[in-house]
């Protein structure tokens, strides 16, 4: 049953059959094989219950924040401000590329629209600086995934709807690792430079007059952030109550800043419903596929089967690590998440490993997967920005990166800690 | 096939072509609308939140609302994710195939699709048809009789089952006649290439100016 189901998935999916309809259509078939009642019966039910969750609402709304600010114009000033505060370190203004997608991260819920955002602003101060691009466009596209990491974040709302675990915990976990994965790009980035230090451009000159006057820049996001997960922090609102204040500031941001007009509104509906839609009508044939495969037996017998094969808590975990790199090389993030976190999620938890814990080893997974070749939508992102030259050049740049966050990895295993403290202290 | 008979199954797609461009013009402001509700659910919980804090009242039920808001906003919005073929779809085989094989795996994609969705359209129905017939209102204060919003989450799902097969005969229809370029336009994947040139273009609109010298 279990070698059923799963080449049937593989089959469905290599065949670019979409991946809504994949798991729908397996659900059909496993439930006309293997079930002696009609559990198809369910998938109403299901379905609308899925569909109106209140957690769930927050996803838009954060994708909808996101087109807003995009739009709000305040990515630009904000880069200028925080060029002068980092920029005199070996490597220059890609630390600043850093800090940058750091700070976007901490509005955005995305990925992909953090490393656009801030490689639209940057990438022209590539040139007339003289980096090496390679680098440069390295560190936009490794930068850019912090923006699920760094709260408020999109794929840790999904992981918290499919574990049933809290998204405020997850929101604290992600603080210090996206600290400390900002601080490990920063020394990949002047150790780099230290050893090719014709890498790193021509230093720009400041001032401390400059550096005070641009904090200024920065109050847009911050205020942002304070709106949206602050008020989580603080208790004052949830997820879903967090967006929606997020939007409302993001609104009054663009207004603001003149950028705010019906067209604009218009495309911003457009761009997050296609998304939503999208990825809802995958969450839906997702949970009709798990009321299935549960109602079989089949969820038991393959959480037996893993436990069956005995592995130790480190091999299991390394299984998981390796598991993740793999299929992420190949397949769409979010899709990869509600197809495995389902099964892999409470095997991991029935070994004992905490669930917030392994919510931030998923993120940093998924930020793996949006960075490795073939198919890292981050590297595709970034190299659209250029005027030409081949993909090759993103993905050997972003190379040192990868190893940046397989450390970060590594460092997460050893010490859990890093994610965990911080929860506990507002426990 | 002969190129007569070619020429037939051409002629016979093109007079569905007017159906698809409304299908386009219909999906387009439902999107419209599904966003508006998002906004108007996203105002009712700010305000919720806001009067909740300050003056210790609940007002209540602005979860509920926005759920359903929710709910049928992104039913309402799959016919223009569907014409925009936003469809996730795995594409690493895919992209690397031949230019026939593709287009017959984009007609399997859409034929799968219109299976699982008419399931799922007609077993929403049912929910809706039981929600009338026991008179079943919301287990809350607001007590909302639920095939009203329930109802309007199936208008969605049924339009988006009828696009589903408009576009399903259109696209067989060109690939019986063999104009591969016309089913990759119609229900091609979107592929990582297209996705993120989108992405990158429209970043482009937000302004430059870092003001550095």
């Amino acid at each position: 049953m279990i070698l059923v189901a799963l080449v049937l998935l593989l089959a469905f999916m290599a065949l670019a059959i979409p991946v809504a309809a994949s798991l729908g259509v397996l659900g059909l078939t496993l439930e006309h094989v293997y079930s002696p009642l009609p559990l198809v019966r369910a998938i109403g039910e299901v379905t609308w219950s899925a569909s109106t969750d209140f957690l769930l609402v927050s996803v838009p709304l954060f994708i909808l924040l996101g087109e807003i600010l995009l739009r709000s114009g305040f990515a630009e000033r904000m880069y200028g401000a925080l060029v002068h505060w980092v920029s005199w370190l070996p490597g220059g203004l890609m630390h600043s590329n850093v800090a940058a997608c750091a700070l976007f991260a901490a509005t955005s819920g995305s990925s992909v629209a953090t490393a656009a955002t801030v490689g639209t602003v940057a990438m022209p101060e590539s040139r007339r600086f003289g980096y090496n691009e390679r680098l440069f466009l390295g560190t936009l596209a490794a930068g850019g995934t912090l923006g699920i990491l760094i709260p408020p974040s999109i794929n840790m709302i999904i992981y918290a709807v499919l574990t049933n675990s809290s998204v405020p915990q997850l929101y604290l976990a992600g603080i210090l690792p996206g600290m400390a994965l900002v601080a490990i790009f920063m020394a990949t980035i002047v150790a780099i430079c230290l050893i090719r230090p014709d890498w790193g451009g021509r230093a720009l000159q400041t001032d401390w007059g400059r550096r005070i006057f641009g904090l200024v820049h920065l109050l847009p996001p911050l205020g942002i952030f304070m709106l949206v997960v602050g008020s989580i922090y603080a208790g004052i609102a949830t997820p879903t109550e967090a967006a929606s204040l997020g939007v409302l500031g993001a609104l009054a941001l663009a207004a603001i800043s003149g950028r705010l007009s019906l067209s604009m509104l218009r495309e911003a509906f457009e761009g997050t419903m296609r998304s939503t839609a999208m990825l809802m009508l995958i969450v839906m044939a997702a949970y009709f596929l798990n009321f299935v495969i549960s109602a079989i037996g089949l969820t038991t017998q393959l959480t037996n089967f893993i436990q069956e094969l005995g592995l130790p808590k480190p091999a299991m975990l390394l299984a998981v690590i390796v598991f993740y790199v793999a299929l992420g090389c190949v397949m769409e993030t979010l899709s990869m998440m509600i197809t495995t976190i389902p099964i892999i999620a409470p095997v991991m938890f029935a070994l004992g490993f905490d669930p917030v814990w392994f919510g931030i080893l998923v993120i940093l997974l998924i930020e793996t997967a949006l960075v490795t070749p073939p198919v890292g939508i981050n590297l595709f992102v970034v190299q659209n920005l250029r005027r030409g030259g081949s993909l090759n050049d993103v993905i050997v740049g972003t190379a040192p990166f990868v190893v940046a966050l397989f450390v970060m990895i590594l460092l997460l295993s050893l010490v859990p800690d890093i994610a965990l403290w911080l929860p506990r202290q507002f426990q | 096939m002969s190129r007569a008979g070619r020429q037939t199954i051409a002629n016979a797609g093109r007079r569905l072509d007017p159906a698809l461009k409304l299908a386009d013009a219909v999906a387009r402001r439902m999107v419209w609308v599904g966003g508006a509700l998002l906004l108007a659910a996203a105002t009712t919980v700010s305000v919720d939140v806001v009067v909740r804090k300050a003056f210790r009242i609940s007002l209540g039920g602005a979860d509920e609302l926005s759920g359903y808001a929710f709910a049928i906003a992104v039913a309402w919005a799959l016919p223009f994710a569907l014409l925009q073929r936003a469809n996730i779809r795995i594409d690493a085989l895919y992209s690397r195939l031949p230019a026939r094989i593709a287009a017959i795996l984009d007609v399997v994609a859409l034929i799968a699709l219109a299976s699982f969705v008419s399931v799922l359209t007609r077993y929403a129905w049912e929910v809706v048809f039981g929600s009338w017939g026991l008179n079943a209102h919301s287990n809350s204060e607001l007590s909302v009789p639920l095939w009203i919003p329930q109802g309007l989450w199936f208008l969605g799902l049924a339009l988006f089952l009828l696009t589903v097969l408009i576009l399903t005969t259109r696209t067989v229809l060109a690939l019986v006649s063999g104009d591969l370029t016309l089913v990759r336009a119609l229900a091609g994947a979107r592929g990582i290439q297209e996705e993120s040139a989108e992405e990158a273009a429209y970043s482009r609109t937000i302004g430059r100016d870092t003001g550095l010298p």
